[in-house]
């Protein structure tokens, strides 16, 4: 416990120093302990995450190698609670948790918080902001749902029914993304896109596919499935192709591009989104790294740089009251002509 | 009906009550939903129902020793995603070979549950909640997170699903489900027919009994595991085929479907009775009412509840019927033993004991 | 050998395994003794820990109740629903533990009155109970209960001791004393030990099967409502899966699930083990998948090594003579 007393003041204090002769510069090679949590182990777009903070790891130079800890899928929310109350124990100088737990993560990260942890979260926040300090945001959740309106209309021109695949019911992203996306079409120019159901797939394959098919069966003429779930889109878009349907009934969403290619190339999948999650990761642990060197403090108009991507500024999140977050974006969409590359 | 009834027990058409139960079920669905007499409902709940009674067919015999199999779940991902793996290094693999090789790591996996459960004389829900969690374990630590993609698997695995073997009356039968009912078929004629499989039961009615007239209820115990194991690993098989995405995810939660099939087919879970052919409608009775309810347009969020009670009422009318069919047994019994009892002979006989 | 001494080289086994962990967790993590960590150790998993104490009863009759989980998630939301539709929340606490009692009546009633197999009905109760508690919160997180609530569930009441640690070792000893000092107690191992033998005595076995599927139902109730307390947040997934676990550390306890046997002292030692496991391994950075492949393999090896041991000493005898 000494020990880590006095890194901790150390780091306080050379930190105080660098923050006066440049803000935002982040000084490196300091000894952190950090946590890289995800909802589970085992998914691509996570082990891609961590790719991305080993990187940054590797830049920033910091001695103590990056704890990748993750729960088990079927123990997830009580799983990221006790890794974060372990932490907390350990006295970590830094946790990263792309949350799975909406708000049932506030004691615990609060515990955490209050020892004088950073609490970074990455991928999906705590939806209160109790007990963090910054949300890094794969990209403007309001901006998810004008993605996923400008994909369908590219899909549906002349307009048509459409339905909606998530994860499960409790999965606050793909809440807020859905939340988005319905108030998009509102407008008057989605007037012809007509949302006809909205089913839950849990995230496995089974029964995401099981629903894709019973959605077809229910609306004899739906024509688009949308599924802003990498494990939901794919099984969609398997469901259609066994079926024979993918003349009828396109799939969109949001997925990996190694997972969609052959659906994009077949026609069965025409477009889909998503972000770089290596970038996330990366940006995730600079984040991180430059809150507790105190390089940068979590209030609004914060400016740091994270090494290959740029500058960054803390700002207030406009999708929750009381969150900050940092924005990474961009989108990126694919189609036949950049999802074979992107693959790769 | 008395020559029937000196011929089959109860619990040998048990399974009729169970037919008819889906068959009432069918008919209400169809009276409520448009269109539901089609050749695509039938496509839909055999489809959905053909790898959970692959597994069921194992879990079957597993069950007849007094045994359980809890590990399937894990044994389905396991074998998908590592044969799948396989497959994506190696397109050209003969589609046969394929298929033994995830059967022959399901036996494997299988193998080594027998081989604790019969020998290490551990309990086999022990067993078989420990290596749940050891194969997923192993599943997740050496996939690398890396997902075997569809575009990595040559096209006639891909293709398999959508395949219809023949056409009966505008019903498809797909190569899945025919391969489903074949399993069905041989297990139940082998359980039905062959004394080797006959043990099973033998075993789990009276293991004392079985044992006393030197029954090797240990090996019999590991086949059972053995079997459960090859023919997880064919759905594994069939996962693969199915879905074409694997993730480390695989086949998660499969065991209590499964486990669900096989209570509802009237499998006794204390051992000794029940048939594959039960555990089958045990799976087609959950996936009409899955698939059905689904189409009645009931809301996401109140399937579950509803799907819970009919599981519940399913089970319980499957045992009152049940216990109706032995009654009316018991009482021509009674009637039989009325007219044996008013021979001469045989009145004689029994008082001069 | 008899079956008072197996018994007693079970708990010995489970006794010397915990003695190691300890000694595993004392040597490698400065953090373990900490009085913050060994109240977290029980915390975390303390809902769990309470459900294990009624499990183990059930399973000892020779039955299984594998809706527990759902109880708790059905429990959690029923209180959050009702507190969202404004009723006052103490009434809210009330009605989410006698909803445990209801779904404990239910799968009673099936099971002792009409004879259907408790693996049969709790499957069923499984899916059917998070389906209420589904359609009560839909895709909702219902938070922002009253302060003195979330501080029982997460702030020190008893010294350092938390409300529900506390509610969990007034449980034990409630448990103790109905399995091992009451008729009560002895009718659940006879029942266990041959439920034909036991039904001649007719309405007292109904009777007790109906009693602890409701005292399950109610525990359940009341280990779902403390962990929507230590969480502050209920979602619709509450406690999901947790029946496995809760199984897996009564049957580490030495209770066997053919019913008749087993008792809280394994019960309690098991805990221990587990609890204490999961608690170094988590200090020591190995992840979920990790941990919960080494429960299961000593789950295993834990019964596999004393048979083989006395399979050897047999075969050993065997060949003296």
């Amino acid at each position: 416990m000494k020990k880590y007393l006095m890194a901790a003041a150390a780091v306080a204090l050379m930190a105080g120093f660098s923050h006066g002769a440049s803000a935002g510069e982040v000084t490196k090679g300091k000894a952190l302990n950090m946590v890289l949590l995800p909802k589970f182990l085992g998914i691509l777009p996570f082990d891609q995450a961590h790719q991305g903070a080993l990187e940054a790891e590797k830049e920033l130079g910091n001695t103590k190698p990056l704890q990748f800890l993750g729960p088990t899928p079927e123990n997830s929310v009580a799983g990221q609670i006790e890794i974060v109350t372990n932490a907390a124990t350990q006295g970590v100088n830094a946790i990263m948790i792309s949350n799975n737990s909406g708000d049932q993560i506030v004691p615990s990260a609060k515990a955490a918080h209050d020892k004088g942890i950073k609490v970074v979260t990455w991928d999906s926040p705590i939806p209160s902001a109790e007990g963090e300090d910054v949300f890094v945001a794969q990209v403007d959740f309001n901006q998810t749902g004008q993605v996923m309106a400008d994909m369908a209309m590219k899909i549906l021109p002349n307009g048509g029914k459409f339905a909606i695949l998530s994860a499960s019911p409790d999965a606050a992203n793909q809440n807020a993304w859905i939340k988005a996306f319905e108030a998009v079409i509102k407008d008057p120019k989605y007037a012809k896109l007509q949302q006809v159901d909205l089913v839950y797939g849990n995230d496995q394959s089974e029964l995401s596919y099981n629903q894709a098919l019973a959605l077809v069966d229910k609306h004899p003429d739906l024509q688009l499935i949308m599924a802003p779930t990498s494990v939901g889109i794919v099984a969609a878009a398997k469901a259609m192709q066994d079926e024979k349907l993918c003349d009828k009934v396109k799939v969109s969403g949001l997925g990996v591009p190694a997972e969609m290619l052959s659906y994009t190339m077949n026609g069965c999948a025409p477009n889909f989104a998503l972000w770089s999650f290596v970038d996330l990761g990366y940006l995730a642990y600079y984040t991180a790294y430059a809150l507790a060197t105190d390089a940068v403090k979590a209030e609004d108009g914060a400016k740091f740089t994270a090494g290959r991507l740029g500058e960054y500024t803390i700002t207030k999140d406009p999708t929750r009251e009381k969150g900050l977050r940092i924005l990474m974006g961009p989108f990126s969409i694919y189609d036949k002509t950049n999802v074979e590359a992107a693959s790769k | 009906m008395n020559w029937l009834q000196r011929r089959v027990r109860p619990e040998q058409i048990r399974e009729l009550s169970l037919l008819l139960l889906i068959v009432v079920a069918v008919i209400i669905f169809g009276s409520l939903i448009d269109g539901y007499y089609t050749s695509r409902t039938f496509n839909r709940i055999a489809s959905s129902v053909a790898i959970i009674t692959v597994v069921a067919a194992g879990q079957t015999l597993v069950v007849l020793t007094r045994n359980i199999d809890l590990s399937v779940g894990s044994i389905v991902g396991c074998t998908a995603y590592f044969t799948g793996s396989l497959i994506a290094a190696n397109n050209g693999l003969p589609p046969i070979l394929a298929a033994l090789v995830a059967i022959a790591l399901g036996t494997l996996m299988g193998s080594i549950n027998g081989v604790l459960v019969a020998w290490g004389r551990v309990p086999s829900i022990i067993v078989t909640l420990g290596s749940l969690a050891i194969y997923r374990g192993i599943l997740i630590e050496y996939s690398g997170a890396k997902t075997v993609t569809t575009d990595s698997l040559p096209a006639w695995l891909v293709d398999l699903p959508q395949n219809a073997l023949f056409t009966i009356g505008g019903l498809e039968f797909r190569t899945m489900v025919v391969l489903a009912i074949v399993v069905v078929i041989i297990f139940q004629l082998a359980t039905s027919l062959l004394s080797f499989f006959r043990r099973f039961y033998a075993i789990g009615s009276n293991p004392e009994a079985a044992s006393l007239i030197g029954l090797p209820a240990q090996r019999m115990i590991f086949t059972s595991f053995v079997l459960s194991g090859a023919l997880s690993g064919l759905a594994g098989f069939l996962f693969l085929a199915r879905f074409g995405n694997i993730t480390v995810e695989a086949g998660r939660g499969l065991e209590l479907q499964v486990v669900a099939a096989v209570v509802v087919g009237g499998v006794n879970i204390f051992g000794g009775s029940g048939t594959i052919f039960g555990a089958m409608l045990g799976g087609v009775m959950i996936g009409t009412l899955e698939q059905s309810l689904f189409r009645l347009g009931i809301s996401e969020f109140w399937r579950d509840a509803i799907l819970g009670l009919l599981i519940l009422l399913a089970v319980a009318s499957d045992a009152v019927i049940l216990n109706r069919l032995r009654a009316l047994w018991a009482r021509s019994d009674l009637k039989l033993i009325d007219k044996t009892a008013a021979l001469p002979g045989a009145a004689s006989g029994t008082s001069s004991r | 050998m008899t079956a008072l001494s197996r018994l007693k080289s079970w708990e010995g086994l489970l006794l010397a395994l915990l003695l190691v962990i300890l000694f595993f967790n004392v040597t490698d993590s400065p953090f373990f003794l900490g009085v913050g960590n060994i109240v977290n150790l029980f915390q975390l998993s303390i809902e769990k820990i309470i459900v294990a104490l009624i499990m183990t009863l059930i399973i000892i009759s020779g039955e299984i109740d594998l809706s527990v989980a759902s109880v708790m998630g059905l429990a959690a939301c029923v209180m959050a629903w009702l507190f969202q539709m404004g009723t006052p929340f103490p009434l809210a606490l009330l009605a989410a533990v006698a909803s445990g009692a209801v779904a404990g009546l239910f799968n009673g009633f099936w099971i002792a009155y009409v004879g259907l197999p408790s693996l049969a009905v709790t499957l069923a109760g499984l899916i059917g109970y998070r389906g209420i508690a589904r359609i009560l919160v839909e895709d909702r997180a219902i938070g922002g209960y009253p302060e003195w609530f979330n501080t029982l569930g997460q702030q020190p009441t008893f010294g350092p001791l938390t409300l529900s640690i506390v509610i969990f070792f007034v449980l034990l000893i409630l448990v103790v004393v109905v399995l091992h000092r009451s008729a009560l107690g002895r009718l659940i191992y006879v029942i266990g030990n041959s439920p034909n033998a036991a039904r001649y005595s007719g309405v007292r076995v109904k009777r007790v099967k109906m009693a602890l599927f409701v005292a399950s139902g109610i525990i359940s109730a009341i280990a779902g409502v403390l962990y929507a307390a230590r969480l502050g947040s209920v979602r619709g997934d509450m406690a999901q899966g947790f029946e496995l676990d809760i199984i897996t550390i009564v049957l580490l306890g030495g209770v066997s699930i053919f019913g008749g046997s087993g008792n809280l002292v394994g019960v309690g030692l098991s805990i221990l083990v587990i609890l204490n496991l999961r608690n170094g391994m988590g200090l020591a950075n190995i992840t979920g998948n990790t941990q919960t492949s080494v429960i299961g393999a000593l789950l295993i090896v834990s019964v596999l090594l004393p048979n083989m041991a006395q399979l050897i000493r047999n075969k050993w005898r065997g060949s003296e003579t």
